[in-house]
């Protein structure tokens, strides 16, 4: 196990710059999950940890220790691939022996690791075979178990679950974390999935074009965004923005006016962009004291709570209610946002206002 | 071919295979039915398909008339050598253009391939006069050098590198991050997921030994040397004339490891043509 440090790292192919001074502290046993869209730079990140990329500016320390310029081997990191990179011509047990083997550890130790590894990942009537005869989850499995048997410092783990169908991936989403919690190993994982950065990560990392954005708790992203790419990316269905005018009556925008929370280093008159959350607007059917009319334009009823599309001023926003609302297209209802869980951003997004 | 098709066009399909068989099998079956007549059927009118009469001494005299089983000792060593050697060399080259990032490595592999573009018959000139200042003349070392380090070595270092570039790279990264170096990711990872395009080199390595005939009739003077290609052509009368039935006899001979090669890897055989995109 170890502390991994980042100090101003940076990547550039040629010309082109995709990794612009990012610094990142983690600390001994920590799940850390880097996030964001595609081309943010998180994988190349991730390589560059392993040993995969060169760095090509600041230091990257494993254990207190400047790894810039060691091989992978020397790294003592364990990485799983998003395709799982499995040898095709090896058995299962010896897919996950493989490492040991070449570092000259005793054959009965490698037996007992493997078979260690295999135990808590349910592969013990897989050791014989090939990963041709295994399922996607299976093969997922055997990747974490390659890692696993090394005991590594580090585990670094690429988008290793966006080649499993959505259920499975639900399931080995908890079987990672589940491992995590057993073996306590420092763990980056990289996603583009802001569900498996909520539920797994101790912190997220959020990246946006070579650059972090925001890192933070799961939950403290989720309440407290730093900017609009990070208030937009975290959360699903996504946080609604509206633009408009602080004024003295509350936030001026084409559909009405909305309520404002207390807000630092504003002034009247300033334009700005609204955020809010589709599960903090609250429903009426008739108007109430700070609500706003908005026109419905589609009604999805999931169950648990209905998601409504509507139209409010010139903009579209997303609601989710705990309602079952029963309305057609076209009809107004009457929706008010909860005061205690705006967001307020400055016109260009980068910077919270409240 | 798909297996819904119409019986209609099933037999239609039939029938075209069935007469372009006659081109195919029919020179084989002439080969190895003249071989066992007597000269005269041979030219007999009408052909006979089946022979009417057997003379076996046919092929008896194949060994008496010269030391066929010395040369065919030559031809099997030197096809075995030219193999393995053009295995190693093309494995490696074509996995160093597929993986290994050079400066002007596209361009050197260009340069490579253009050997292909040049007709054995351009170069077998310099090329003798080469091995005849080493003295090399009338020794195996041209049959095997040549191949192993000329045309049919760019092909297959071609069909090797085009193998390799199509090998995911995760699978060497993940090799590195267990701790394998360049060599080692080649023999333990890259090599051992090549078989199928080092079969498809082999088979056509080892064919395009075993039938050379330019360069034996170049370099080589003592029958003891010959090859079998070459020591076809030396069943001859005393007036120069082919003595048809012993040299079928020797084709026939020649032909059967091919032909038993090709029975066995028959599969290979159209993998090997698949990889490489040639026709045959």
């Amino acid at each position: 196990m170890a502390d991994v440090t980042l100090s101003d790292i940076r990547k550039s192919y040629g010309a082109v710059k995709t990794v612009h001074g990012v610094d990142l502290e983690i600390k001994d046993g920590e799940f850390v999950v880097l996030v964001g869209p595609s081309g943010c730079g998180k994988s190349t990140l991730l390589r560059m940890i392993a040993g995969l990329e060169t760095i090509t500016g600041g230091t990257l320390k494993i254990s207190g220790r400047v790894v810039n310029d060691l091989d992978p081997k020397d790294r003592d990191i364990a990485m799983v691939f998003q395709s799982y990179a499995l040898y095709p011509h090896m058995t299962v047990a010896t897919n996950m022996g493989f490492s040991l083997e070449h570092r000259g550890t005793a054959k009965t130790e490698i037996a007992e690791r493997v078979n260690w590894a295999a135990g808590i990942l349910g592969l013990t009537d897989l050791l014989d075979r090939y990963p041709r005869q295994l399922s996607g989850g299976q093969r997922q499995r055997v990747a974490m178990g390659r890692a696993i048997v090394r005991n590594p410092q580090v585990f670094l783990f690429d988008e290793p679950l966006s080649n499993l169908d959505a259920k499975l991936r639900v399931v080995m989403r908890g079987e990672i974390k589940a491992l995590h919690q057993k073996l306590k190993t420092t763990t980056i994982y990289v996603t583009h999935d802001q569900v498996e950065a909520m539920t797994m990560a101790d912190r997220i990392v959020v990246l946006n074009a070579g650059r972090v954005e925001q890192i933070g708790a799961p939950l403290d992203l989720y309440d407290r965004p730093a900017n609009q790419f990070v208030a937009g990316f975290i959360g699903s269905p996504s946080m609604n923005f509206l633009e408009g005018k602080i004024t003295e009556a509350g936030f001026q925008t084409s559909g009405g006016v909305l309520p404002l929370p207390k807000l630092i280093n504003t002034e009247m008159g300033q334009i700005a962009v609204y955020g809010i959350r589709p599960e903090h607007f609250r429903f009426s059917d008739h108007p109430r004291h700070a609500s706003v009319p908005a026109e419905i334009v589609l009604i999805e009823p999931m169950g648990p709570e209905t998601q409504v599309t509507m139209k409010f001023g010139e903009t579209q926003v997303t609601g989710v209610f705990r309602e079952r609302i029963n309305g057609a297209p076209g009809e107004v209802i009457h929706v008010s946002p909860e005061v205690g869980s705006i967001h307020l951003f400055s016109e260009d997004g980068d910077t919270r206002l409240n | 071919m798909r297996a819904d098709i119409s019986p209609r066009a099933k037999v239609v399909l039939y029938g075209v295979m069935c007469v372009l068989l006659i081109p195919f099998v029919f020179p084989t079956w002439w080969m190895v039915t003249s071989s066992m007549k007597p000269i005269s059927d041979i030219f007999a009118f009408p052909p006979q398909l089946v022979p009417q009469s057997y003379d076996w001494t046919t092929y008896s005299k194949v060994f008496e008339l010269q030391p066929f089983v010395r040369q065919y000792w030559n031809s099997a060593y030197i096809a075995a050598v030219v193999t393995v050697g053009t295995m190693i060399i093309s494995s490696m080259a074509g996995y160093a253009f597929a993986r290994i990032r050079f400066p002007y490595a596209n361009a050197i592999f260009m340069i490579v391939l253009l050997g292909l573009l040049i007709p054995s018959e351009v170069t077998i000139v310099p090329l003798f006069q080469m091995f005849l200042k080493a003295g090399m003349v009338n020794t195996h070392w041209p049959l095997i050098l040549v191949p192993i380090f000329g045309a049919p070595s760019v092909f297959a270092t071609f069909v090797m590198r085009q193998f390799f570039v199509t090998l995911p790279a995760e699978l060497e990264e993940a090799a590195r991050v267990d701790g394998l170096g360049r060599f080692k990711i080649f023999t333990r990872i890259a090599l051992p997921l090549a078989k199928p395009a080092l079969a498809s080199v082999a088979i056509f390595t080892f064919l395009h030994s075993w039938n050379l005939f330019l360069e034996p009739i170049v370099f080589l003077s003592s029958a003891e040397m010959f090859t079998l290609p070459q020591a076809l052509t030396q069943y001859t009368d005393a007036y120069g004339g082919p003595m048809w039935n012993i040299q079928l006899a020797a084709a026939t001979l020649t032909a059967l490891p091919v032909l038993i090669v090709f029975i066995i890897a028959q599969k290979q055989f159209v993998e090997g043509l698949a990889h490489t995109g040639l026709k045959g």
